[in-house]
């Protein structure tokens, strides 16, 4: 039951990531992205980490998401009027991206990353409980520094964003 | 650990300031705050520790290097008097963002664990994102951000994809952990993970420091900046990355060596050739600057390539002078570009004699970035080409002094543009503030230069 539930996710994930790249039109590629990012956050749920399955439809599906459409509404790119490219430049993407493919395929088919044990198994690790434990225990300095990471994105994006004299209204 | 809470409460003062109605207060408060964590960092030196659960260790090496930077923001922020000059509305924001990247450099260069080398790197790398894009109205400085934002973040990807295997591999961000993984031998099972991991995360730093072949951004990002951040990410971000590149590389994948090394010296090579080859073919100095930083990241990688005693002290003196003339070159492209409209080598012309002063820091910067002896340059290839042989990449070494031979054809066609050109135009105004600057950065290069043994033991 739950392998079937697993290959079902699977299946649709990879399905609706490849429909994000190979739509034309953007608004289809973000509706995609919005499925990809539910079927990852089955596969949280079925890795028993049910916070981060919630935070990642609050935060993704949810806020930034959103924040895509209104992007690509507002710059009005719905059209389908994609730049066109040379076949060269098509040609050594695809080159590049098959030997990267090739390189991951090769080396982790020889992977052996072990099986699930049963005995061994902790129930509540994904609970916010004990995530909370980790973050403001071990992980407390990186949690407090990302704050320097978002002051830093703030005072920037109000600083190119103001309005300064002499700039044209729009 | 103090000089990282120091800098982050200075640079939220330093916001503050920028509520008074006088923006004459807040390069001599920023260059005193500078100044106090300068001091207050080297409380730590002899005497290692770590910081929350093995997140951070200040050593030698992380005191050294964080110096190293501290030094050059304060270096670079004396000739960003024409900001100050035109009344720019966001000096104090400029300040403030610049002193908070600094803490995203310093978490590099003392990392004890992989997410505090990622979120370093990426406080680092928004704020350069910013700060290329800071002079809103002219289209260079927008191409720049948008091409560096839409580069550097597909480069945090591949990175995050990097470390995301390594965890995956290994399952520890602790760098320690990771290094006893990689040099288990019997756990065979999940090696090719771990291999795949260190590759991307290759191919990541490499693209943060502008090593070829990832370094197709840095001509356009260094030459859209405005240049007072073109010097920071030249200097300190290059420092940060290097620094953080060599612990990733001794201390992080030690026992992979084997299978790193081969590639590493392919991207040493490719860098030195790609960076001192382009940099002759430009005609704009800015430019030029901009892949001489790919070549100096290429002779920097030399020292990656040989662990030995001498490769740490190597690095620290290769930041330290390069940091100190390019600084001082990049200064004077600012205060001559700010008058004359352009950044040619044309636009130097006969500087020898309308401006002697800045013709000579120019000089004494272009020769130590030629690694002309008796300036500081000279040791800083010396000592980095001493620990390759010490290594046995001597043919390495055969190429780099090729590659630096090169780089004195383009090196000094600025000197010759200078004084052996008529004049173009009008003397260039210069304050007294910057022309200090200036010819303390000409005498610390001749001090490198004649007594390299002063900074050469420290680590």
């Amino acid at each position: 039951m739950i392998q079937n539930v697993f290959y079902f996710l699977c299946f649709l994930t990879l399905i609706s990531g490849s429909m994000v790249v190979f739509s034309r039109n953007p608004v289809y590629s973000v509706l995609f992205l919005i499925l990809t990012f539910f079927s990852i956050s089955g596969h949280y749920i079925l890795l028993n980490a049910q916070f981060l399955a919630a935070v990642n439809i609050i935060v993704y599906a949810g806020a930034i998401m959103v924040l895509f459409l209104f992007v690509i509404m507002f710059l009005n790119l719905n059209k389908e009027n994609e730049t066109h490219k040379s076949n060269l430049s098509k040609f050594a993407a695809v080159i590049a991206g098959g030997i990267l493919l090739v390189i991951m395929v090769a080396a982790l088919k020889d992977v052996d990353a072990g099986t699930y044990k049963a005995e061994g198994f902790d129930s509540q690790i994904g609970m916010v409980q004990n995530l909370g434990m980790v973050l403001f225990k071990n992980y407390l300095l990186p949690f407090e520094l990302a704050s320097v990471l978002f002051l830093v994105a703030m005072a920037g994006a109000v600083m190119l964003g103001k309005k300064e004299t002499g700039e044209r209204h729009f | 650990m103090t000089s990282i809470i120091l800098l982050s409460v200075f640079g939220i003062i330093n916001l503050f300031l920028g509520f008074l109605k006088s923006n004459k207060i807040l390069l001599p408060a920023v260059i005193i705050f500078l100044a106090i964590v300068f001091g207050v960092n080297f409380l730590d030196w002899n005497n290692p520790q770590s910081h929350f659960n093995n997140m951070l260790t200040i050593d030698n090496f992380a005191v050294a290097f964080s110096a190293v930077m501290v030094l050059s923001l304060a270096l670079i922020l004396p000739f960003s008097r024409s900001y100050i000059n035109s009344g720019n509305p966001h000096l104090a924001e400029f300040y403030s963002i610049l002193m908070f990247s600094l803490v995203g450099a310093i978490m590099m260069v003392s990392y004890e664990n992989i997410i505090m080398l990622f979120l370093g790197i990426e406080i680092l790398s928004i704020a350069m994102y910013v700060m290329a894009g800071s002079h809103k109205k002219e289209l260079r400085s927008n191409e720049a951000a948008l091409k560096y934002l839409l580069m550097g973040s597909f480069a945090t990807g591949i990175l995050l994809f990097g470390f995301a295997l390594i965890y995956g591999a290994s399952g520890s961000f602790n760098i320690a952990e990771i290094a006893s993984f990689s040099s288990n031998t019997t756990a065979t099972d999940l090696l090719p993970m771990m291999e795949i991991g260190v590759l991307l995360v290759l191919v990541g730093i490499c693209f943060k420091i502008g090593a070829a072949p990832f370094h197709f951004w840095t001509p356009d990002v260094y030459e859209g900046t405005p240049t007072l951040f073109t010097t920071y990410m030249s200097t300190v971000v290059k420092t940060a990355g290097i620094a953080a590149f060599y612990k990733l590389v001794w201390a992080v994948f030690p026992g992979l060596n084997e299978f790193w090394y081969p590639t590493l010296v392919a991207i040493t090579v490719l860098t030195l050739v790609i960076g001192n080859i382009g940099a002759a073919i430009q005609t704009s100095f800015k430019r030029m600057m901009a892949y001489s930083s790919i070549a100096h990241a290429g002779y920097l990688l030399i020292a990656l390539t040989s662990f030995n005693d001498y490769s740490e002290n190597a690095v620290l003196f290769y930041a330290l002078s390069y940091t100190v003339a390019t600084v001082a070159a990049f200064g004077v492209l600012k205060l001559v570009s700010d008058q004359r409209e352009g950044e040619t080598y044309e636009m130097f012309n006969g500087l020898g004699r309308t401006n002697p002063l800045l013709a000579f820091a120019m000089t004494v910067a272009m020769c130590s970035l030629a690694s002309i002896p008796l300036t500081g340059g000279f040791f800083a290839k010396f000592f980095i080409f001493g620990s390759a042989i010490e290594a046995g990449a001597v043919w390495l070494v055969v190429v780099a002094i090729l590659m630096s031979a090169v780089s004195i054809y383009y090196y000094f066609r600025v000197v010759m543009a200078m004084y052996m050109k008529e004049p173009v135009g009008e003397k260039v105004a210069v304050d007294g503030f910057a022309a200090f600057m200036l010819i303390f950065l000409s005498i610390f290069t001749f001090i490198m230069g004649i007594f390299p043994g002063w900074f050469n033991n420290w680590l």
